[in-house]
């Protein structure tokens, strides 16, 4: 006889065959956003390791996106750490940061500090041990990230450009920052549904808002934009808007499709992208997950994409 | 010592896979460790190891799921053991050469039918240790009765509660067989604790219908009424995530409620929250319920069998609600979430309190344990006083009597029922 309690207890200790990311392999290859960066594949640039004889570097962000990396001690005598962006598939690596590693005085560990300044580039930085010059770099595994200072941090106005990094571990298991870099960013925080419409609130980092602000809705691949005009909280950097079935209309077709959320802040200024970058939360897509909306016949669902951009699918 | 640990598969997620890997790292202070997994099934652990402790595994199942003994049912690990099904002659042969071979003082298995296997074939001069991760009271008749008759050969049980160790000494009849209570244990943190100002409330675990995800779900929404600018981020992966999901949306909480996906190590993912969460309606000790308090949350939790009661002190660095109850779980978050000052005040408790569950007092009694069995063994003499032995053989003996009269009836019934097919 089997009891309820078997079935519970079964699963005390899992044997959980795929790895810990598996879940959240960002899969669409129409993700084409402007920004787009290349994508957590297979990390090609590093032969399969057999023994995970990787060093662990932990990392600690402050309230600026100052980094501090901590190594366990190494014998070597002037070991650095090296940040590549990580180039598109195909393409030779251009863009490299290197910094010194301290030695603690304390216990022998080794530190290294990325300042908020200069900006990263937007994309996937990896991050690699080079022991002493001209020896062979080492990818490093990620260890303890800290990065609670990171969670509340929508809460903090931006200047121009805004810059955000956050220390990720890659599907594959090693140690990663993503970064965005843009003149300007509009934060989404809630996005409320209703039977027929989704309203979306946001607010403006990196520029002001005037009352001829708008919010843009660009069918993906397409010239085609819709135009919403926003409510303003007044300072100049919250706003909201609601959107319909009606705002999505395209030109026939009924293929799915894919709008990319703008808001305008001034007329004449230029588009600045919807998403949501200023938490932890280096990749939303599957966690920040909304129910569809159906209306008239169609089916419109806001979601994240890879870069954590917002969008809306209709279908 | 050299110590051997026997374990179900090392490479996978789970809380005893947790507590071995961080007893045998800090056994490896000062002893020879090594873990024997039965099975494998990928290149790396999950789960980070110290570098001091080797591992090793006995069938990899990426190369030999298709032998032919392997398609054969285990014999010598017990039928009525929950993963039975992942057994097989193989591993029979494989756990049996193994101890036959052993080349260690102590051999300490880390559930049921493993710790069979070490009480049936480990050799005459291993001390024998038979740890017991989840409860006897959840073992069906069948596999009480199995191990009610292996388990007289082993020296040490261990289980996690006091609770447990109690149940043990009531229903089972093993004679010179000490028993006691080991908890788990939590390293130390390598972060600083949790400030108490996040407005997170964390929980983590296999996403499995025991854990009653939904439930603290539900109570959340009344979290996320009341102050909607806190948030609910569940940690974990598992068969109930889609439910979950659409319980989410039914409930229109998709802005405060998020299932974050695994996290290991979840030490970095505690010290973004500042309150801790559990709704089980069962749990063998209570894993995360540490883990979260090492990181100074409070935790919320269901007073369920086992561990949560033994764990937190209700009103000082958490709360103890009644299991299933909505309601109550509501109430008790409220209660944290809206007052700082004692949210604050149970946070620097549930430092202090869980130190108990450090490497350093959890090692040491396990080294007594073993030392005290090996003096034992040299001097013929059963392992140690057991104070809290409060039963009689007979009582022992009637619950034999009764595992093995359900035992038989429900053999009984499965052989009415596959005639009526």
């Amino acid at each position: 006889m089997s009891t309820p309690e078997d079935k519970s207890t079964r699963t005390h200790e899992g044997t959980t065959p795929s790895a810990p990311h598996g879940g959240t392999m960002p899969a669409a290859s129409h993700e084409g956003a402007p920004t787009s960066t290349p994508r957590e594949g297979p990390e090609s640039a590093m032969p399969g390791p057999q023994h995970d004889t990787h060093l662990r570097a932990h990392c600690t962000i402050d309230a600026d996106g100052r980094i501090t990396f901590r190594l366990p001690p190494t014998s070597d005598e002037h070991p650095r750490l090296l940040l590549r962006l990580r180039p598109k598939k195909g393409l030779p690596e251009t863009t490299v940061h290197v910094l010194d590693l301290e030695t603690d005085r304390a216990d022998g560990h080794r530190h290294a500090v990325l300042e908020p300044r200069p900006v990263l580039d937007e994309g996937r930085w990896d991050v690699y041990l080079l022991p002493e010059p001209g020896a062979e770099r080492r990818r490093l595994r990620p260890g303890l990230r800290d990065l609670r200072t990171l969670v509340d941090g929508h809460l903090r106005d931006r200047p121009s450009p805004v810059a955000v990094r956050i220390p990720y571990a890659t599907k594959d298991g090693f140690l990663a920052l993503r970064a965005w870099r843009r003149t300007a960013h509009a934060e989404a925080r809630g996005i409320d549904l209703t039977d027929r419409t989704m309203t979306v609130t946001a607010r403006l980092h990196g520029a002001g808002l005037r009352e001829d602000a708008t919010v843009r809705l660009r069918l993906r691949g397409t010239d085609t934009v819709r135009t919403i005009v926003p409510r303003l909280d007044g300072d100049g950097r919250g706003f909201s808007f609601t959107a319909g079935p009606g705002d999505l209309r395209g030109d026939g077709g009924e293929a799915t499709r894919i709008w990319d959320v703008f808001v305008r802040p001034t007329a004449e200024g230029r588009p600045v992208r919807l998403g949501r970058l200023l938490d932890d939360v280096a990749d939303r897509k599957h966690v920040y997950v909304y129910p569809p909306i159906e209306a008239d016949g169609r089916t419109l669902r806001p979601y994240y994409t890879v870069d954590n951009d917002l969008a809306i699918e209709a279908t | 010592m050299k110590i051997s640990f026997l374990i179900h598969n090392a490479y996978g997620i789970g809380g005893t896979i947790t507590t071995t890997f961080n007893l045998a790292g800090a056994l490896a202070e000062r002893h020879d460790v090594e873990i024997v997994s039965a099975l494998r099934h990928r290149e790396r652990p999950h789960l980070v190891l110290d570098p001091r402790v080797r591992l090793r595994a006995l069938v990899d199942l990426r190369k030999e799921a298709d032998d032919p003994l392997h398609q054969r049912p285990a014999k010598v690990f017990p039928p009525a053991e929950y993963r039975h099904h992942q057994y097989s002659e193989l591993t029979d042969r494989r756990i049996g050469e193994c101890l036959e071979g052993l080349d260690a003082d102590a051999v300490i298995g880390t559930r049921p039918g493993l710790n069979v296997h070490i009480a049936r074939q480990a050799p005459q001069h291993v001390l024998r240790v038979g740890q017991e991760h989840l409860t006897l009271d959840n073992h069906s008749p069948r596999l009480r009765t199995a191990l009610r008759r292996a388990y007289r050969r082993l020296d040490v049980i261990t289980t996690v509660t006091e609770a447990d160790a109690a149940a043990y000494r009531r229903k089972m009849w093993l004679p010179g067989v000490h028993v006691e209570a080991l908890p788990n244990s939590v390293p130390d943190p390598g972060l600083p604790p949790a400030d108490s100002t996040a407005k997170v409330v964390i929980a983590a675990g296999r996403l499995v219908p025991v854990k009653r995800y939904d439930l603290l779900i539900e109570a959340f929404a009344q979290v996320a009424a009341a102050h909607p600018d806190w948030q609910l981020r569940i940690y974990g992966k598992g068969e109930e995530q889609a439910n979950l999901r659409r319980l989410i949306e039914r409930l229109r909480l998709w802005n405060n409620v998020f299932l974050m996906g695994a996290a290991t190590p979840m030490e970095a993912e505690w010290a973004k929250g500042s309150i801790g969460a559990a709704a089980s309606n069962f749990e063998p000790f209570g894993m995360t319920i540490v883990e979260a308090m090492r990181c100074g949350l409070p935790v919320v939790s269901t007073d369920c069998p086992y561990g949560p009661g033994e764990i937190i002190e209700d009103g000082t660095d958490g709360r103890l609600v009644p299991v299933g109850d909505r309601d109550a779980l509501a109430a008790a978050l409220l209660e944290l979430v809206g007052d700082d000052e004692r949210r604050r005040r149970m946070s620097r408790a549930a430092l202090d309190n869980a130190r108990r569950f450090a490497p350093g007092p959890v090692v040491a009694q396990a080294e007594r344990l073993l030392e005290t069995a090996a003096a034992a063994r040299s001097t013929g003499r059963p392992a140690a006083p057991q104070d809290h032995r409060t039963h009689s053989p007979l009582a022992g003996r009637g619950h034999a009597a009764r595992d093995a009269a359900q035992a038989a009836a429900a053999g009984v019934l499965r052989s009415i029922r596959k005639g009526r097919r």
